[in-house]
């Protein structure tokens, strides 16, 4: 019985733990544009010498 | 090659600044943008404080944030070169693109650099920001971050509710009492979040039905959800058995999900340009011997306007000089300039063609025929979509159903009291219309989104629906069925000459200069336009006085005589004749194919603004349907008496010449050879290459109503089983976890898996 309910405990408090840093991500705007960043990612920054023809304009 | 004119235009500014990078991206050559020759002084609203704090997100210590609305952005080079801003504009720090919203957040540093500058930057760029008056800044995000919370929530409720209902289920029998005690108490602990905080939308959206008397799926919906909830707390606290918590958290979870899906699939076209982004933001109003850049919106009765070639005229007016040419396209559709005289009327909308005019206003802005036309309710009013009129009657039909179930069942139960409360709340409970909630918004999203990746952009999901009932396919002609090209004949011409051509035909809006303007990049300076309604237009382009017109005016541009006129376009540069252009109106490639697979289905009918000069080689596609030399308005008509006869008409126009036609269809879809460029009154826009689609856009409309019909069906069912069951008084809590989330779950597998891969366009491209 008393395992049980530690386990419980232990289980609600991971949970909960997981859930509050969902509400965090959430709040802090990393969910807010999910189409920019997988783009954005796809660049280097400055250089020029990675001409990766692979990347194509998935919205033109 | 380029997409846009922002890519042309930056490219010596990349160059020089080291950002050979963008070119890193495979951009199909040939796209062009509209033409959007950057004028100085346009933007100096942005230095007017009032707009400035609708823009601006917060500022402090020299530092603002703010928020412009870019429809020209469009693909990854987009995001990258507006993210690199700061290598291009000094004092500006950072800057961020939302995609999907089509928004930059610019931070920069007040001390180095102002609004108007970034704006003008923008624009130069290729990017002109565009002013909303409905887009306020930062109320956006709230209502997805809420939703992603709620989300969150519900499932972290159903995980853990579901983890202390298992081993009930497992055991079979009861568990130990205490045991079954602490369980349903921590199961009780999260589903009161879930009502309070995930499930608050049902009941709000129902509170306000039920009080506005209407009937929506919100309300069945709630009803289930009040009666799973209250059911449960009296099983639980009489200690009669263990409740339903955790078939009500899943099915909240669930339900969020599919408005998630809606959500998302809406987001997906921006449709944010309204009337006003074809309007001008300032205009040069003429006070004493000074001339002020004035917003529009301060435009007053009296004021006399400066407006140069390619402006819009803000407002009903008549013109002061001595005479002025202006173009109508927009609001009439008439491709033909229009010469006024000293004294007459110039009405909102036009667009100066030629020189400068001077014009004094005789009604405000809001007043003028413009915007009389969009506010017309046949733009304004929002069309009753199908699927709204049949989920609500659905509702109506399914909660009378439901109630009438429920008293029966317990009048059949009635002297054992407590049977017959258990047996009216598990019809309750089971009998939720998952289906339509479910159904509709996953099949619709990902036709939606199908169709987008291919080329047709819906403004709303349930269009698909009513182009579904469609039966009447009415079609304009020019830049619908057929496409404009200019075409260099013989190949005459160097292609430093063909783009000095095209710079100076990118002044004027005639079809010839249409057709030849934006494929070079629009660079330099260009001075001393002149055009002569009739004849051509001239101009100095780089330094080069480069002239274009039919051949009387190249004549006597260069000095030598040319063949008697045979209505092609000519083009001299420095004195010299350079070449020849003829514009080609040639069929979309296919179209013949397209139309005969829609005549086997149903009537098309061809409504053109052009006179009949070809009508006989469209009467073997359209036989005696054709309709030719038709105003705007005539097109609205012939669309309503159509409608009057009980047809369901599909208009497919170039948008703004059949704006009206286009909006009291029953869809409307736009033609756009260029999408950034979006129309304000259609239900859909569709790619100029890809109207020879339309049959199998059509088709696959279809099987996504059959496919929301066949979910239905499948719903009714499982309705059918869980109701017998509930009557009969077996319904309990296993049965009920079991037979939600499986009848959820397939209804989202055969949405998803019937619409992802059925679009099958007829000429793959």
């Amino acid at each position: 019985m008393t395992v049980v309910v530690l386990l419980i405990v232990a289980g609600g408090l991971v949970a909960g733990g997981f859930l509050c840093a969902f509400a965090w991500a959430v709040q802090s705007g990393q969910f807010d544009d999910t189409a920019t960043p997988p783009l954005r990612m796809l660049r280097d920054d400055g250089a020029s010498e990675s001409r990766d023809k692979g990347v194509s304009c998935p919205l033109r | 090659m380029f997409c846009c004119t922002g890519c042309a235009s930056v490219y010596d500014l990349i160059a020089s600044h080291g950002l050979e990078g963008f070119y890193a991206c495979d951009i199909p050559a040939g796209v062009s943008q509209r033409n959007s020759v950057t004028r100085d002084g346009g933007y100096a609203v942005f230095d007017d404080e009032v707009l400035a704090a609708r823009l601006i997100e917060w500022r402090r210590e020299g530092r603002a944030r703010v928020q412009f609305s870019i429809p020209a952005m469009h693909c990854a080079s987009c995001v990258w070169l507006l993210e690199q801003l700061w290598r291009v504009v000094p004092g500006v720090e950072r800057s961020e693109v939302d995609l999907l919203r089509r928004q930059l957040a610019v931070e920069f540093n007040e001390h180095q650099t102002s609004l108007r500058r970034i704006a003008e930057r923008l624009s130069a760029l290729g990017y002109p920001p565009v002013i909303d008056a409905e887009h306020a800044v930062g109320d956006v995000p709230t209502a997805r971050r809420t939703l992603y919370l709620r989300i969150g929530l519900a499932g972290f409720a159903f995980g853990n509710v579901m983890l202390f209902s298992i081993p009930r289920y497992i055991n079979g029998g009861p568990l130990e009492p205490t045991f079954q005690r602490l369980f349903s108490t921590l199961n009780l602990v999260f589903a009161v979040p879930v009502l309070l905080y995930s499930a608050a939308p049902y009941f709000q959206s129902a509170w306000q039905a039920v009080r506005a008397r209407v009937m929506t799926l919100d309300v069945p919906v709630a009803l289930g959800l009040t009666v799973l909830f209250t059911r449960s707390v009296a099983d639980i606290t009489s200690g009669r058995g263990e409740g339903f918590l955790d078939s009500f958290s899943g099915l909240v979870f669930f339900l969020l999900i599919g408005r998630l899906f809606q959500q998302k699939a809406f987001e997906q076209i921006a449709f944010d340009r309204t009337v006003r982004s074809f309007l001008p933001l300032s205009v040069r109003v003429a006070r004493g011997d000074t001339t002020v850049l004035t917003p529009i919106d301060r435009v007053v009765v009296d004021d006399e306007l400066l407006i140069r070639p390619q402006e819009v005229v803000p407002a009903d007016s008549v013109l002061i000089d001595a005479a002025g040419a202006i173009d109508y396209a927009f609001a009439t559709g008439e491709s033909a300039a229009v010469a006024v005289g000293s004294g007459q009327a110039v009405a909102a909308g036009g667009r100066v063609i030629g020189r400068t005019i001077r014009l004094r206003v005789v009604r405000p802005v809001s007043q003028s025929q413009l915007v009389s036309l969009w506010s017309d309710p046949a733009f304004t009013r929002p069309k009753p979509y199908w699927l709204a009129d049949v989920s609500n009657r659905f509702g109506w039909w399914f909660t009378l159903a439901a109630l009438a179930l429920a008293v029966g069942g317990a009048a059949w139960w009635w002297p054992d009291a407590g049977r017959a409360a258990s047996v009216a709340t598990a019809v309750l409970i089971i009998a939720c219309p998952c289906a339509l909630t479910l159904a509709a918004p996953i099949t619709l999203g990902t036709a939606m989104g199908v169709l987008g990746r291919a080329g047709c952009y819906l403004k709303h999901p349930a269009v698909i629906l009513d182009l579904s009932r469609v039966d009447v396919v009415a079609f304009d002609k020019t830049g619908t069925l057929t496409a404009r090209d200019a075409i260099d004949e013989g190949g005459s011409m160097t292609p430093r000459d063909r783009e000095l051509v095209s710079r100076l035909a990118a002044e004027s809006v005639h079809p010839v200069s249409r057709a030849l303007a934006g494929r070079g990049p629009v660079v330099g300076l260009i001075h001393d336009v002149e055009e002569v309604a009739g004849l051509g237009l001239s101009g100095e382009v780089d330094g080069h006085r480069v002239a274009l017109g039919s051949a009387p005016f190249i004549s006597a541009e260069t000095g030598r005589p040319l063949d008697a006129d045979d209505g092609r376009a000519w083009a001299a540069v420095d004195g010299a004749l350079a070449g020849c252009i003829e514009l080609d109106e040639r069929r979309r490639p296919g179209i013949e194919a397209a139309v005969h697979a829609l005549n086997t289905r149903l009537e098309t009918l061809l409504l053109s603004g052009d006179r009949s000069v070809d009508a006989r080689s469209w009467a073997p596609l359209f036989g005696n349907r054709l309709r030719f030399g038709m105003a705007p308005q005539d097109k609205l008509a012939e669309v309503q008496q159509l409608q009057a006869a009980g047809h369901r008409v599909l208009m497919v126009g170039d948008g703004l010449n059949d704006a009206g036609a286009l909006r009291a269809a029953s869809v409307g879809v736009a033609v756009s050879d260029d999408t950034a460029c979006l129309v304000p009154a259609c239900d859909a826009v569709i790619r100029g290459d890809r109207v020879v689609d339309l049959p199998a856009i059509l088709a696959y409309a279809r099987r996504a109503r059959g496919v929301i019909l066949l979910c239905f069906a499948l719903s009714i069912a499982y309705n059918v089983v869980g109701l017998s069951l509930a009557l009969t008084g077996r319904l309990t809590p296993l049965v009920t976890a079991i037979l939600m989330p499986v009848s959820s779950l397939t209804v989202v597998g055969l949405s998803v898996g019937l619409m992802r891969r059925a679009y099958r366009p007829r000429a793959a491209a």
